[in-house]
């Protein structure tokens, strides 16, 4: 346990600065100084990926309603280019619909959350990114 | 949702009943065949049975003809027999006066109408004709007898009465002419009454046909009953002449008979009615003919007979024609009935396809109309969602980062704009719920009344004092929908509530068809003018800042029943009490109005 580990990012797709700005004060609260990234949508999001804007290690948290590209769209880019398909990706939306959610699994992502369930502000998936960087092991990009 | 686009199985079979209905068919055109060919039976029976009647007319009316020329004979038979006897009762032969007293006494002209005479020949040899003439030239000195001729014997008319109308016959010697000496010659060796051949009488001025009829009688020596004893004892005949046509006119006069007679004796012309005044009623075509060989006196006569005009006239029979025609007019009848029949049936198929389209038509639009309802509700939910957590969110934010600076009366507003907040995002979540009813149908399944009643009521939040009653029971059905509709009226019925305590039955019997469930409380009732506005969307009965609800309980309830063809209704005095009564359809009927 030598090994300092990297600090990881949370690049943030998110297109409702409301959403996205409770993820931010959750991370305060949580006292958490990961760096988040943020990008408005499916596109700006690949561009900033492809163009290097988000450092390695890094994990994508995804909303699927967006305009220009939508999650799913982003996905299927994502796991089509070598360069970013080991992408480590959790989806938080608002919709429960069953295709949705296997759509997204079929894309390898790593958690679906619904953000009607993650209460106030975000707090359970703050908890949850929490731990998880604590413990698992990201690739290096 | 029930697809009003799709006719059902059963319309269509209907509707396939119609379209057979609206056209003629083998069984319409065999009806008519039939009655045509019962007709034609008719027609021709009738006919056939009038045909027979008219030919067994003509018959008994030519055998009438000859009867009475048969029974006619046999009368002046029995006149010349009389004379017969009258001689042979005098014992010896009349003279000539004795003779006339004798034919008045006979009445001739009424008791034997047509006859022309009556008189006596006697038979006598050449060697006693002076004597003979003699004789007779005492009472009548211009008696001669006349023609010669070179038989033995001869037969000279001796007497006959009238003798005004027989003047020329006085006198005339019968053996002259074969005609009628073989017919005396024959009478006299058959002492039978015997008629001549055709003959043309000399007091005939108009020479027409006519015979002459013999009776022979015999002298007191006949003892013996040969042609030799005969010719032995013969003393000679009474014997009458005829002209035919008198006699025919008399027997048959011709408005008695309806038919034409024309008699031939061995081939020789001896009456037709074309001689006779009567020829008008003749039938140049006539519709029955017949032969008849008659038997008399020694003769065959050959009657033929054919109907005449007035028979035709009066065996012309309208009836079979009258059944041809009722025939003819009963099948157009049936022909224009079916026709209109069929043509019902056509307008009614064109009425029902056009009321059908345009049912189709409305439902499709009702449809997309529903759909779109649904769309924007649940669009409209879902959308309104998000603002509405960004801004519940917000005002929490603002009472985190302010607390300190705010004041109390801030908070308080704070506070308010977060439960109307809350309060929105519960309506956003009925009425989602509420546009997805329809969406997705579940399947029944069997599951326990007791235990998921039980299951809903633990999970509401309610006062500790509250219970639920409910008996095990076994039902079948869409769970789900049913656990939506269970919490909505539970939840409802704890909300309600205007005690500390309260207690829920709920009930179960299986109606024909339903399961009927009741959920009982004893809260405060609903008033029964208010039931319709209870089961309206967004509908409270108290106000929201009191009993928190979006309104949409009941109405949600309501739909999710009658999506799945069952009912919903509320029952309640107004004051002790609500009963939510759930009718829902027996597996089958629910899986059928799914």
């Amino acid at each position: 346990m030598t090994v300092e580990k990297k600090e990881v990012s949370l690049f943030l797709i998110e297109d409702d600065d409301v959403d996205a700005m409770s993820i931010t004060r959750s991370f305060e609260k949580m006292k958490l100084s990961n760096p988040i990234i943020r990008a408005h949508d499916g596109v700006e999001g690949l561009q900033m990926l492809r163009s290097g804007a988000v450092p390695s290690p890094f994990i994508i948290l995804l909303d699927l309603q967006m305009p220009r590209m939508n999650g799913l769209e982003f996905l299927e880019q994502v796991r089509a280019d070598e360069n970013l398909a080991q992408s480590t990706i959790f989806i938080l939306t608002t919709s429960k619909s069953d295709e949705d959610i296997a759509a997204s699994y079929q894309k390898n992502i790593a958690g679906y959350f619904i953000k009607d369930q993650v209460g106030e502000e975000f707090l359970d998936i703050v908890k949850m990114l929490k731990g998880y960087w604590k413990i698992a092991l990201l690739p290096e990009q | 949702m029930i697809d009003f686009a799709k006719p059902s199985k059963d319309i269509n079979i209907e509707r396939q009943k119609l379209i057979d209905a609206s056209q003629l068919h083998g069984i319409h055109w065999l009806v008519l065949a039939l009655s045509a060919v019962l007709t034609l039976g008719a027609w021709y029976l009738a006919n056939e049975q009038h045909n027979k009647n008219i030919a067994e007319r003509f018959q008994r009316e030519s055998l009438q003809v000859i009867e009475l020329v048969k029974e006619r004979m046999l009368v002046y038979e029995n006149a010349l027999w009389g004379a017969v006897a009258h001689i042979d009762a005098n014992g010896n032969a009349p003279n000539n006066r004795q003779w006339q007293r004798y034919s008045n006494s006979l009445q001739l002209e009424k008791k034997y109408p047509s006859i022309n005479g009556i008189g006596i020949i006697f038979n006598i040899q050449r060697e006693q004709q002076d004597s003979f003439i003699r004789a007779q030239q005492v009472d009548r000195p211009n008696f001669t007898i006349h023609p010669q001729h070179n038989e033995a014997e001869l037969w000279p008319i001796t007497y006959i009465e009238p003798v005004l109308s027989n003047q020329q016959a006085v006198g005339l010697d019968v053996a002259f002419e074969n005609n009628r000496y073989s017919a005396i010659k024959q009478a006299r060796d058959t002492g039978l009454a015997q008629l001549t051949g055709p003959i043309t009488l000399v007091q005939d001025a108009k020479k027409t046909p006519g015979f002459l009829f013999y009776a022979p009688f015999y002298n007191n020596l006949l003892i013996e009953d040969t042609v030799a004893a005969r010719r032995q004892a013969i003393t000679g005949v009474s014997y009458a002449p005829f002209i035919m046509y008198k006699l025919i006119s008399g027997t048959l006069a011709v408005d008695r008979r309806h038919v034409t007679i024309e008699i031939t004796d061995n081939g020789q012309h001896l009456y037709h009615d074309k001689d006779n005044q009567d020829a008008d009623m003749i039938d140049p075509k006539p519709l029955f003919k017949d032969k008849f060989k008659v038997n008399l006196y020694g003769r065959v006569w050959e009657f033929n007979i054919s109907s005449n005009l007035e028979f035709r006239a009066d065996s012309a029979s309208n009836k079979p024609y009258f059944i041809l025609i009722a025939g003819v007019i009963i099948n157009l009848l049936l022909f224009a009935l079916f026709s209109f029949l069929s043509k019902a049936n056509q307008q009614a198929l064109a009425y029902a396809d056009r009321v059908t389209r345009e049912l189709k038509i409305n439902s499709q639009r009702l449809k997309k109309s529903n759909q779109d309802l649904e769309q924007f509700a649940y669009v409209a939910s879902h959308d309104l969602k998000s603002p509405l957590n960004a801004i519940r969110k917000l005002v929490g934010w603002l009472n985190e980062d302010c607390e300190d600076i705010l004041p109390d009366s801030s908070k308080e507003h704070l506070a308010l704009l977060n439960n109307r907040s809350e309060r929105m995002n519960n309506l956003l979540d009925d009425l989602l719920d509420y546009s997805r009813i329809g969406r997705k149908d579940h399947q029944a399944n069997e599951f326990d009344l007791a235990e998921i009643a039980q299951a809903i009521f633990n999970l509401l939040d309610h006062p500790a004092n509250f219970t639920l009653s409910v008996e095990k029971q076994t039902i079948c059905l869409p769970q789900i929908p049913f656990e939506i509709i269970l919490r909505n009226v539970l939840s409802n019925a704890i909300k309600h509530h205007d005690k500390a305590s309260g207690h829920i039955k709920i009930r179960y019997q299986m109606d024909p068809g339903m399961h009927h469930i009741s959920i009982e409380d004893d809260g405060p009732g609903i008033p029964s003018e208010l039931f319709d506005k209870a089961l309206e969307m967004f509908q409270t009965l108290q106000p929201r800042d009191k009993v928190e609800g979006s309104g949409m309980g009941l109405a949600l309830s309501k739909k999710t029943v009658e999506h799945y063809g069952g009912s919903l209704t509320i029952n309640s005095d107004g004051i002790n009490g609500t009963t939510i009564v759930i009718l829902w359809p027996i597996a089958n009927n629910a899986k059928q109005n799914a």
